[in-house]
């Protein structure tokens, strides 16, 4: 029999932005070996800026090579980094007044310990150079050692970053007996206790009278429901498809249920059999090959992981009239 | 002296708030947060939740892991019949300015107003680098931990703090946090224990961070007369302004928040004396940066809650100052107040927002 799944997903997403006229020839210039300043009255900035930050006025591209050395104006000793920092190792933050620049950098400085302001630093560049500000990082002027870096062909006008969150979390208290009673070959659902409406998969809570619902508030409801609609599928192909035969998404009010169970997948029967009205039963797999790994906190109400198929019961359709309301 | 209070034309009062215990991990789905609060704030009222004129709710998708997270969250208002409501991407209280605004078009009279956030799924020291600036920090994994870090080590070198006075507001926090139901960290500590802790960020340590979070508030709005039906003691805001400054931290001087002073001009915070503060002191260090911004004066109470050092929801952080506020000041416990909000790290956006037992 399968395990309840446990939630853990990295959320995604490849950001690619344009880079402009000042940021452009910056990001270009990191990845040739050089940081740029840019001119904005009598004072250069570092990072460059198209716009003068006290008055938010444009400032055309005048762009002057700062550093490689600087001055520490300021630092913190990060003695715990994140995966996302750019070393796995303790190391410092800090406000870097690069030699040409008087506005300071904020970069990381690879040191054996807390770097004190007025420390000397060096900028360094990685081997592997994408123009991105993590090509760079500083360290004591000491540690620093000569770099021979050859330019790359074409300007960084695009930049990418592939942002990542990751999410680990227990299924809620009501989704956790709901997946158990799937393993069982029982469907749970909950009855509200305001309304007395029976609904499954149950939210935990009673959305529409905005009441709370506990383990009290759960019945079990018969696998034997009626069919309110559905949909035939013909698979388009593309990356990543993984069903090539037509199939029917349907959704089934369960008998005693006021709301229908969402997204089954049947796979065995075609209309015009299938039909709005159309009665049918579940037909478990057996104990051990029960599988609910695909439910999570908000998407899955009755996974194919833990059926072989819906039979229909040869009972009288029911009237499609006394379904509307329910058509999802 | 002359106030340079923008005024508002239309009086606005909070008559109902409510917030949930500060979870370090809450179990269940986020709008049974918002349920929670959103149930006792309709009830504090008497107001029928078909009557609310306006729904507006602070919350991230990136806390939650989801795009249009914030769409299901509506399940705890209850969206039927169909309910008029908006979003921001923002702390509640900054969904509460939007509230104010909207009230004084005049043509509707109460506004529901709701902050919430689970900030246990995930990881925030991941997540808010996406805060940063794209090109410059946020590939760096610019954090806001990181950076308060800097602020800090910026206001010790310049002479404004200590690590004693950091270490101070974190003892006064957890020991006011244990009169509060619904805070997370509260106990007894002495300056010296704390200063004897390992550093975590210098010049920081684990407890001038805030702690991770759960929870959700809620607050209701009400215009004019509508204010006086629904509540025996309806606290009026007499101001509320937020401002924003750059967001490339290196141009800015650490140590002191322009845009916190600004705001605090706007409001007309010196019209009166303030009896209470809260202050979104996510950092031990933002205390010090705050009271001297906003000149409080040495009989204004600070953060009697514990404040966000004791329990931070985030998106719902800023929102609670205010509700906490708002009921000081129903029970009697002073007659002016300032709630502060922050968004984004090293006090960069900062909101501030008077209220007054006084109906203006």
């Amino acid at each position: 029999m399968g395990d309840l799944p446990v939630i853990d997903y990295t959320l995604s997403f490849p950001y690619t932005r344009t880079t402009g006229p000042v940021m452009g020839p910056f990001l270009t210039a990191l990845r040739d070996g050089q940081i740029l300043g840019g001119r904005c009255g009598d004072r250069v900035l570092c990072p460059p800026l198209e716009y003068d930050p006290d008055t938010g006025a444009e400032v055309a591209p005048d762009l002057v090579p700062v550093g490689p050395g600087g001055t520490v104006t300021g630092s913190t000793w990060v003695s715990t980094p994140t995966e996302k920092h750019p070393f796995a190792e303790p190391f410092a933050f800090a406000t870097i007044a690069l030699d040409g620049a008087d506005t300071p950098l904020i970069h990381a400085v690879k040191a054996p310990g807390p770097v004190e302001a007025g420390t000397r630093v060096m900028a360094q560049f990685r081997d592997e150079r994408v123009g991105a500000i993590t090509d760079v990082y500083f360290v004591p002027e000491a540690d620093a050692v000569e770099q021979t870096i050859a330019p790359g062909d074409e300007p960084v006008e695009i930049t990418e970053h592939l942002i990542g969150v990751r999410i680990q979390e227990d299924l809620y208290p009501f989704r956790k007996r709901y997946a158990q009673a799937l393993l069982d070959g029982k469907i749970l659902g909950q009855r509200s206790p305001k309304s007395g409406k029976v609904y499954v998969p149950s939210r935990g809570y009673d959305n529409m009278e905005r009441v709370p619902m506990t383990e009290a508030d759960d019945v079990f409801l018969p696998d034997i429901g009626t069919v309110v609609s559905f949909t035939e599928i013909t698979p388009i192909q593309y990356h990543g498809q993984t069903e090539t035969d037509p199939y029917i998404r349907c959704a089934i009010l369960l008998d005693g249920a006021d709301q229908p169970v969402t997204g089954i997948d049947i796979r065995d029967l075609r209309p015009p059999e299938f039909k709005v009205g159309l009665r049918l039963r579940c037909v478990w797999r057996p104990p051990a090959e029960r599988d609910v790994s695909e439910l999570d906190n908000r998407m899955g109400a009755i996974p194919e992981g833990v059926y072989e198929r819906w039979e229909p019961t040869g009972e009288p359709d029911v009237n499609p009239d006394e379904l509307r309301g329910q058509a999802w | 002296m002359v106030s340079r209070a923008t005024t508002l034309r239309e009086p606005v009062a909070v008559v109902a708030a409510a917030q949930t215990k500060s979870h370090r991990r809450f179990e269940d789905a986020e709008p049974q947060l918002i349920m929670e609060v959103v149930n006792q704030v309709i009830e504090q009222s008497g107001l029928d939740r078909h009557d609310i004129g306006f729904t507006i709710a602070g919350s991230c998708d990136y806390l939650s892991g989801m795009p249009f997270a914030f769409v299901s969250n509506i399940d705890g208002v209850g969206a039927w019949p169909p309910v008029y409501e908006s979003h921001v991407e923002m702390d509640g209280a900054f969904a509460l300015f939007e509230g104010v605004v909207r009230l004084q078009l005049g043509d509707i009279d109460t506004v529901l107003v709701i902050g919430s956030g689970k900030s246990s799924p995930g990881t925030p020291r991941n997540v808010f680098p996406l805060q940063t600036d794209p090109y410059t920090m946020a590939p760096l994994g610019l954090d806001p931990i990181s950076l308060a870090g800097l602020q800090a080590d910026a206001m010790v070198r310049a002479g404004t703090a200590t690590e004693r006075d950091f270490a101070e507001v974190v003892s006064r926090s957890r020991r006011d946090a244990m009169s509060n139901p619904f805070a997370q960290v509260a106990k007894d500590i002495s300056v010296d224990d704390l200063l004897a802790e390992p550093y975590h960020t210098t010049p920081l340590r684990q407890h001038d961070l805030p702690p991770i979070s759960d929870g959700a508030c809620a607050v209701l709005l009400a215009r004019g007369a509508t204010a006086e039906q629904l509540s025996d003691n309806p606290v009026w805001i007499t101001g509320i302004d937020n401002r924003i400054e750059t967001h490339h931290f290196g141009h800015c001087d650490l140590t002191t928040s322009p845009s916190t002073s600004l705001a605090a001009e706007k409001v007309g915070l010196h019209d009166g004396p303030i009896d209470v503060a809260e202050l979104c002191v996510r950092y031990s260090p933002e205390e010090i940066v705050l009271r001297q911004a906003m000149g409080l004066a040495d009989g204004t109470t600070i953060n009697p809650s514990g404040g966000p050092l004791a329990a931070h929801p985030v998106m719902a952080t800023g929102l609670i100052r205010i509700a906490e506020v708002a009921t000081r000041l129903a029970n009697g416990e002073g007659r002016r107040g300032v709630a502060h909000a922050a968004s984004g790290a090293c006090l960069q956006q900062n909101q501030l927002c008077v209220l007054d037992r006084e109906r203006p």
